[in-house]
């Protein structure tokens, strides 16, 4: 047998007996485990951790473990995952298989992770899949002059630079296999230790974000979503979009999409498009799946976030719903069906149990559906559903014109009075909601306030409806009782924006990193809330009223934006969307809270030089000492969520939590008391320094969103600030505590390191505070503090956590 | 006394749960508790007499940590100096540790009562403590208006009906008159 040398040729028509054996097809000038790459292209170097394993970066997962011990709070005290059990773990007892429940509540966090992460691997390797298919392997990846480094999440973990779509099979085919090993740890009888499961933990996390970036990448890349182009609507030029139940037109004919999978909803802008039905027919959307189809059809508005989903499906307002991935009410199905809205499943994660239709004929499927001979279909190539949603939509909205699923009157006058106030709803209601005593309210006096403030504290859940004595349906009359401001919700929001362009990040990258503005924050996440929507619009004005940069994703991003100030506006209106102080941006969709680590990551590369390549280690290191940004999940629930605070603090980012958020079990918290977990390293001469608690926590929960707002401040402190940038941060987090709990936070002198870190305005008060209340020693003369502080101020302190990265000893840089 | 149905109904964690018990019984563990520390929340500012029943308490020589935003009522009753604001979290991550300094530095706590904190989270807190503060014991029960079966010891739950506020807030009169210290 020959080997054929590059450039060879051989002739076939004269063999016989031959075997060909072909093995991986690279392009020109490509070797193994560099894909993406060009021949003679410059390329920087990898760095040491391309394509971490499990168990590559442990030393940095304790790092962090070690400062901010895992702490739990079991939901439940038993393990019921193998024949042995149940096994009673109270009181940090083993199971029969040897497990604490310390480890086990770690196993569980782990479990709660995979989940997530599968949720967005699946979602991203789904997207690949179809993208592939529909535009081929080389769409490629260019988002315009503005955006230099379209994957840093991609570089920094896998070492690749990738040029086309087809460049992210390999970085899946990593990502699923570590997922599966990751799994396998779950198994009875593998780890043992919690420790290692929070590492574990931290690598599915840091692996969720991954995956993320290469969902939110593909489909940009391949639906030519907003990204880095000036002059076109990109960047902070976005266009704003119609947010709430209160701007769709149901005159029309309505599409409602459901779920994170935006491939089916762009066929149906593509087809509406296509035959010019854009002004006759509201594409509408839910959750994730319309954020991202507002990127790509210009006339698709947001229905509501997910905890308005089981009140927009029981109003009957749409006529065909459109369902994809996740976060999609397992009684989809049911509920339309009650409503005569046709079903189309378009993913094999959610099918319903209805019959694949796929490649059917589509005037077969529209008969079927409007017919209702079947209440819904599966359809599972993206680019058939267009035109079966769009026909049979116009089609329902004929025969459903008369149709009306709010409650007249007399039906609500009758429920209300049904109300026998047993508290059984209340019982079974996630947010304890005083469901009876509103329905007296509206029985006896008449008064429907009560039930309508409802609306907006409940999480659409149903479970009240479940135990109902009465058989009353308790959604249906809160909705009822809220109509006229559910048909006034009408929100304005910027669409999902995608990546921080390149020259942003230059421009705040010094002032991120020196304090002087004064963070990130980052509302993100599911709508869990303890207290309604109003929080999350409360948490984007305060800061970005500030002059913090704050970037919302998801839920949170479409929640803000239903309320208004007094002139009408939203906080879109009222705020630019650039990556700068004050300025307010929607990412976009879950997969894009990527680009939220991405801007992180490009201030380390940007503003401090810092290589990408296989380097997590580093610029996670680099981000905890100081990138002050802190994410905000206020109202989180899923699994995803779970994973995406996880990835989020494996590249040094906190997070804060609602109430609800407590339920995750875990926490990684900080001990400000313990003054040995706050040692760093000084790469300039490899000093030990021991530093003020900043950020704190990694993982914290917040009782009420008055608490979290002077919390979210503190987690914004870094041991890099400079003292301008620590008398701005001190500011906010004094004045947030003055304003929300009528004190000085207990702890503010912690962050005193010199006079010039003080406020300007109130030095002398504070200098006295200090000298009065915490014994520090100040001259008075010089209006300087002379003892008292943790450290002093040093303005060349260069904080790492990584003894390799000291100079002389490795690559110390600043 | 029966079976008493958790506020949050799903909320069963296993064989141990709290017990319900009249309010003289905690009245009685709290005044031969050594180091008892009463931890409220943001929900005690729904009515100023829970506010007063807290500080009614610390004139008994309990301390008071204010969790959430609770310590607004205590400032605006002129008492903001006297109590200790904590994140619960925080605060429940140090009473786990039997080496904690407490809020006055001199160690940590062997009584702790739950008063007013949002119905799931102060049982996740519970919960935590149930589990890991076991050695030595730090006892934590709740007298907020709910049965927490991750308290040691809880009040059943009394409505929010009209006229049963006054009875819940008649169980918290007798629990203060029961402490002697």
């Amino acid at each position: 047998m020959e080997e054929l040398k590059k450039g060879g040729i051989f002739e076939i028509s004269d063999l016989k007996n031959v075997r060909i054996s072909i093995g991986e097809i690279v392009e020109a000038g490509e070797k193994e485990g560099r894909a993406g790459e060009r021949e003679g292209e410059e390329r920087e170097p990898m760095g040491p951790h391309p394509m971490p394993r499990i168990a590559t970066l442990r030393d940095w997962d304790f790092k962090l473990l070690n400062r901010y011990k895992p702490f739990y709070a079991p939901l439940c005290d038993m393990c019921c995952l193998c024949t042995y059990g149940k096994c009673d773990l109270t009181g940090n007892k083993k199971g029969a298989c040897g497990i604490r429940m310390d480890a086990q509540h770690g196993r569980i966090v782990l479990l709660a992770c995979l989940v997530g992460c599968s949720a967005h691997c699946g979602h991203g390797r789904h997207l690949l899949h179809d993208m592939i298919k529909k535009f081929g392997r080389d769409v490629p990846i260019d988002f315009g002059p503005e955006v230099d480094i379209e994957a840093p999440l991609t570089r920094l973990v896998c070492g690749i630079k990738p040029r086309t779509i087809g460049d992210y099979e390999k970085v899946f085919n990593y990502i699923e296999e570590q997922i599966v090993q990751l799994a396998d740890a779950l198994h009875t009888g593998q780890e043992g230790s919690y420790l290692d499961f929070e590492s574990k933990a931290l690598h599915m996390g840091m692996l969720d974000s991954l995956n993320k970036e290469a969902a939110d990448i593909i489909q940009i890349a391949c639906y030519k979503m907003p990204s880095g182009f000036t002059g076109v609507g990109d960047g902070p030029d976005v266009p704003l979009v119609d947010v709430g139940i209160g701007t769709i037109e149901t005159e029309k004919p309505v599409i409602i999409v459901i779920g994170h999978n935006v491939p089916p909803a762009a066929d149906i802008g593509d087809y509406l498009t296509e035959k010019g039905l854009e002004e006759v027919v509201e594409l509408g959307g839910i959750c994730c799946t319309s954020i991202d189809t507002t990127r790509v059809y210009k006339k698709a508005k947001i229905a509501s976030a997910l905890g308005r989903q089981l009140r927009v499906l029981r109003a009957g307002i749409a006529d065909v719903v459109v369902v994809d991935e996740q976060c999609i009410r397992a009684d989809v199905l049911e509920l339309c069906q009650k409503t005569h809205s046709p079903l189309i499943a378009t993913n094999d994660k959610a099918m319903h149990g209805l019959v694949d239709r796929t490649d059917d004929d589509p005037d077969k499927i529209v008969a079927d559906l409007v017919s209702e001979r079947v209440p819904g279909v599966v359809i599972l190539e993206p680019d058939q559903v267009g035109e079966v949603a769009v026909r049979t939509a116009l089609e329902m909205d004929r025969k459903r014109r008369k149709l009306s699923f709010i409650l007249t009157d007399a039906e609500f006058k009758h429920w209300v009075g049904e109300c026998i106030q047993c508290g059984g709803c209340t019982l079974a209601c996630p947010n304890g909601l005083r469901i009876g005593e509103a329905n007296k309210s509206a029985a006896a006096l008449g008064d429907t306030k009560p039930l309508a403030d409802l609306f907006d504290l409940c999480v659409g859940c149903g479970r009240c409806e479940q135990v109902c004595k009465k058989h009353i349906p308790i959604v249906d009359v809160i909705t009822k009782a809220a109509y006229p401001q559910v048909k006034a919700e009408k929100g304005r929001m910027r669409i999902g924006r995608g990546p921080v362009w390149d020259s942003e990040i230059r421009e705040v990258g010094a002032p991120i990193v020196l304090g002087t503005i004064p963070g990130i924050i980052a509302p993100i996440g599911c709508g869990n809330y303890p207290n309604g929507t109003k929080d999350a619009w409360l948490i984007v004005k305060e800061f970005a009223e500030r002059n913090y940069i704050v970037t919302l994703t998801g839920c949170m991003a479409i929640d803000a934006a239903l309320w208004k100030d007094e002139d009408g506006k939203t906080l879109y209106e009222q705020h630019h969307g650039g990556f700068d102080a004050g300025g307010v941006l929607n990412i976009g969709s879950c997969v894009s809270n990527a680009h939220i680590h991405d801007a992180a990551i490009k201030v380390a590369s940007i503003f401090a030089g810092r290589p990408l390549r296989g380097n997590y280690e580093e610029i996670a290191d680099y981000i905890l000492s100081r990138v002050g940004a802190c994410g905000v999940a206020w109202g989180a629930m899923s699994q995803k969520a779970a994973s995406i605070a996880t990835g989020f603090n494996r590249l040094g980012v906190p997070a804060v939590v609602g109430p609800h958020g407590a339920k995750y079990r875990r926490a990684f918290l900080g001990r400000a008391d313990r003054s040995e977990d706050w040692r760093i390293i000084d790469a300039t001469d490899g000093s030990e320094v021991f530093v003020e608690p900043g950020p704190q926590h990694l993982l914290v929960a917040c009782e009420t969103v008055e608490e979290a707002l002077p919390m979210i401040a503190k987690l914004c402190f870094r041991p890099s600030d400079t003292d301008r940038g620590r008398s701005i941060k001190l500011t906010h987090y004094i004045d947030l505590s003055q304003k929300y709990l009528s004190a000085y936070p207990p702890d503010w002198h912690l962050f005193v390191r010199t006079a010039s870190d003080l406020p300007i305005a109130a030095k002398g008060e504070l200098l006295k505070k200090l000298e009065d209340e915490q014994g520090w020693v100040v001259d008075w003369k010089t209006k300087k503090i002379k003892e008292g502080p943790i450290r002093g101020y040093n303005p060349s302190f260069n904080p790492t956590n990584l003894e390799r990265l000291v100079r002389g000893r490795g690559k110390g840089k600043k | 006394m029966g079976v008493e149905i958790p506020f949050d109904v799903a909320n069963i964690p296993g064989p141990e749960v709290g017990e319900v018990v009249a309010p003289e019984v905690i009245g009685s563990f709290i005044s031969s508790a050594k180091r008892p520390l009463l931890v409220v929340g943001s929900e005690i500012l729904r009515d100023e007499f829970f506010v007063e029943t807290a500080m009614e308490l610390a004139k008994k020589g309990i301390p008071i940590a204010a969790t959430g935003h609770s310590l607004r009522g205590f400032v605006e009753k002129g008492y903001g100096e006297k109590v200790s604001y904590y994140n619960l979290h925080e605060l429940t991550n140090c009473l786990r540790d039997p080496s904690w300094r407490g809020l006055d530095g001199t160690g940590n706590y062997d009584f702790v009562i739950f008063l007013g904190i949002v119905y799931y989270y102060a049982s996740q807190m519970l919960s935590c403590l149930k589990n890991f503060a076991t050695d030595p014991l730090v006892r934590v029960v709740s007298i907020d208006r709910y049965y927490h079966p991750q308290a040691r010891m809880s009040f059943a739950n009394v409505s929010a009906r009209d006229g049963e506020e006054e009875e819940y807030k008649e169980m918290l009169l007798r629990l203060a008159e029961s402490i002697k210290r």
